[in-house]
């Protein structure tokens, strides 16, 4: 069994870092990380994966947050039932805006807490080949592959006009 | 557009990375007697209202009718400035507005301190400040809760949403930029930065979700900021007093808030770009689309005003009308006009695009604008309270040196706390400036127009 190596390239800007995930990807490689300093639409388009499932935890925050409302406005209006003028105990249009404040602080949290929980936040580890370069102004693709393809990789990040290409063992 | 030549046309990623962590250098002496001068204020303001907390409400000038006067005021105008804020980093990013990276960070700052200072003014207005928690549910042995029907409850329920999601945001949106910082810092800052960007490396894993709780993040600003400022002028349009019972209240409060709140911006961000050497990212560019936001919220806010006089002459109701009349022509019709030139009139200089461009002009008109919406939360809360449905009870307000003194030291707060986070947090949000690098040169390109 051949033994399987990490290729780690830098890019000086996000097209051109696109640019070598996707021709990377054409050429049935799927292991590839990569490092970015912006929050690039381009290279996450090119890497193709789906969607986050943070909105679904929003979601759920927020449809708690509603519960939560009705339970507190309707719960407690029952609990101590007092007619004032003869106006309903559960009134509902104020009661809604409770209800969507709740809606949106719970969706807010559970927004914040869903990426972390989702991006392994805090990390208390630096991930493996991450450079300080990469938070500045390099973008960095990291290609696990078999030792036989690494010729392939290294060509095909150069091509996309790699800055620097460095072979590691995985 | 002279200066124009000092600036690099073709700034690069280094650049942004070069300017902002200037501006993070330790401060000089200047920066901490000026923090030392606002927390000395505050240090007043404090032993104030801990004589009221002592005395009673007794010391302020509130007295029957006007049961509401400059604390309020406070609090509404602090929480009308912090929506700028959040119009800036969560409605323009859902627009996709292209000027507003370099400037959201800032505002963000300014809404999560400004909330902090309104939030307080509440609290100071209470009698008996160590019953706050009443206004929120809680199991107690009695079954007694909040009145879910009253204005005041929605209050606390959305300004303290309002306060957590915009902390929220704000600290979210720091994480790439702490993370880019703790990489270029060392000591006891290495460690804040270390902790504050939870270990961020900007892989595509983090990237990937942060996007997406960005995104819905401000997707949920959005409506929470619009709700807020709805809910605060509902603490008067419930209320059945003439001058507040008005169903426009919600939109013009909102427009006046965002109005206030970008002049407030461009008050902090004019004397802050010199300050810590920010111009090259801050150019007048920035300033002309905030200018034009001023602009256009001002006549909104100036339609505001002619609709509530109109709908008070059209609805025949004396005891509205009378109201209204002594609010232009009363005791206190002088702040009337005063908030008719500041915020109607001063504002129409915008529609000079040289005016747009002249910083030091655009920090003058901000100032008036301040004063402007101050007065204006004023006239509607003291001014319709001071004059209600019966003359024999009317009675006007004066400021005691109590209430002036937790006035002062509320401005003194916000600057100081703002003034604190500006030197030691990436004010300007490095990782979305360099994403959109390419807008911003295209404006110096073009010497500043709008692309």
């Amino acid at each position: 069994m051949s033994s399987e190596v990490e290729i780690v390239a830098s890019f000086a800007d996000e097209e051109r870092c696109a640019r070598a995930i996707e021709a990377l990807r054409a050429a049935r490689f799927s292991a590839i990380r990569y490092f970015a300093p912006i929050p690039s639409e381009k290279l996450a388009e090119a890497m193709h994966r789906p969607k986050s499932w943070v909105r679904a935890l929003v979601l759920g925050g927020g449809i708690t947050g509603v519960l939560t409302g009705i339970a507190i406005t309707v719960g407690t209006s029952l609990e101590w039932n007092l007619d004032v003028g003869g106006k309903p105990v559960v009134s509902v249009p104020p009661f809604i805006i409770i209800c969507f404040e709740l809606m949106i602080l719970f969706g807010g949290i559970s927004a914040v807490l869903g990426f972390l929980f989702f991006a392994r936040l805090p990390a208390l580890e630096t991930a493996p080949r991450y450079s300080s370069r990469f938070s500045e102004d390099r973008f960095g693709v990291v290609v696990r592959c078999d030792d036989a393809d690494a010729a392939r990789v290294e060509a095909i990040l150069n091509e996309a006009g790699a800055e620097e290409v460095l072979r590691e063992a995985a | 557009m002279a200066a124009a030549l000092e600036i690099p046309v073709d700034p690069g990623y280094r650049d942004v990375d070069r300017v902002v962590l200037r501006a993070m250098e330790p401060p000089g002496l200047a920066y901490w007697i000026w923090i030392a001068f606002c927390f000395s204020l505050v240090g007043i303001a404090a032993i104030s209202w801990a004589h009221q907390i002592y005395t009673g409400l007794g010391v302020t000038g509130l007295r029957q009718p006007v049961m509401w006067a400059v604390y309020i005021t406070n609090f509404v105008f602090w929480v009308g400035i912090a929506h700028s804020g959040t119009l800036i980093s969560a409605i323009l990013y859902l627009f996709r507005t292209r000027w507003r990276t370099a400037v959201y960070r800032a505002a963000e700052t300014m809404t999560l301190f400004a909330v902090t200072t309104a939030g307080l003014f509440p609290l100071i207005h209470l009698g008996r400040v160590w019953f706050f928690y009443w206004l929120l549910p809680y199991p107690n042995e009695r079954y007694l809760q909040p009145n879910f029907r009253s204005p005041l409850v929605w209050d606390a329920f959305a300004v303290s949403t309002y306060l957590t999601i915009s902390a929220l945001f704000l600290f979210m949106g720091l994480i790439p930029d702490v993370a880019n910082v703790r990489e270029r810092s060392a000591g006891w800052r290495r460690t804040l930065y270390t902790v504050l960007s939870f270990g961020w490396q900007g892989t595509d894993e983090q990237w990937r979700h942060f996007a997406m709780a960005y995104l819905l993040m401000a997707g949920l600003a959005t409506p929470l900021v619009i709700s807020v400022h709805s809910v605060v002028s509902w603490d008067f349009a419930m209320a059945q007093l003439p001058g507040w019972h008005s169903t426009i209240f919600a939109p013009y409060f909102v427009a006046g808030a965002i109005f206030s709140g970008v002049a407030m911006v461009i008050t902090l961000l004019v004397p802050m770009r010199r300050l810590l050497g920010i111009e090259e990212l801050l150019t007048p560019w920035h300033f002309d689309n905030l200018a034009k936001v001023v602009l256009l919220t001002s006549l909104v806010v100036t339609y505001s005003y002619i609709t509530e006089t109109f709908m008070t002459w059209y609805s025949g109701d004396p005891i509205e009308q009378m109201t209204f009349h002594m609010r232009y022509f009363g005791p206190w019709g002088w702040m009337f006009w005063m908030m008719v030139v500041c915020n109607c009139l001063i504002p129409l200089l915008l529609f000079s695009p040289r005016i747009r461009v002249n910083l030091r002009a655009l920090w003058i008109i901000s100032l008036f604008v301040n004063v402007g919406m101050w007065s204006e939360r004023f006239v509607i809360i003291a001014g319709s309270l001071a004059t209600n449905f019966n003359p024999s009870q009317w009675a006007f307000w004066h400021p005691s040196i109590t209430e002036i003194m937790i006035t002062v030291g509320g401005f003194a707060w916000f600057l100081g706390l703002f003034s604190l986070f500006v030197r030691f947090m990436p004010i300007i949000s490095m990782t979305e400036l360099k994403e959109g690098i390419v807008w911003l040169k295209q404006a110096l390109r073009k010497g500043w127009s709008t692309p």
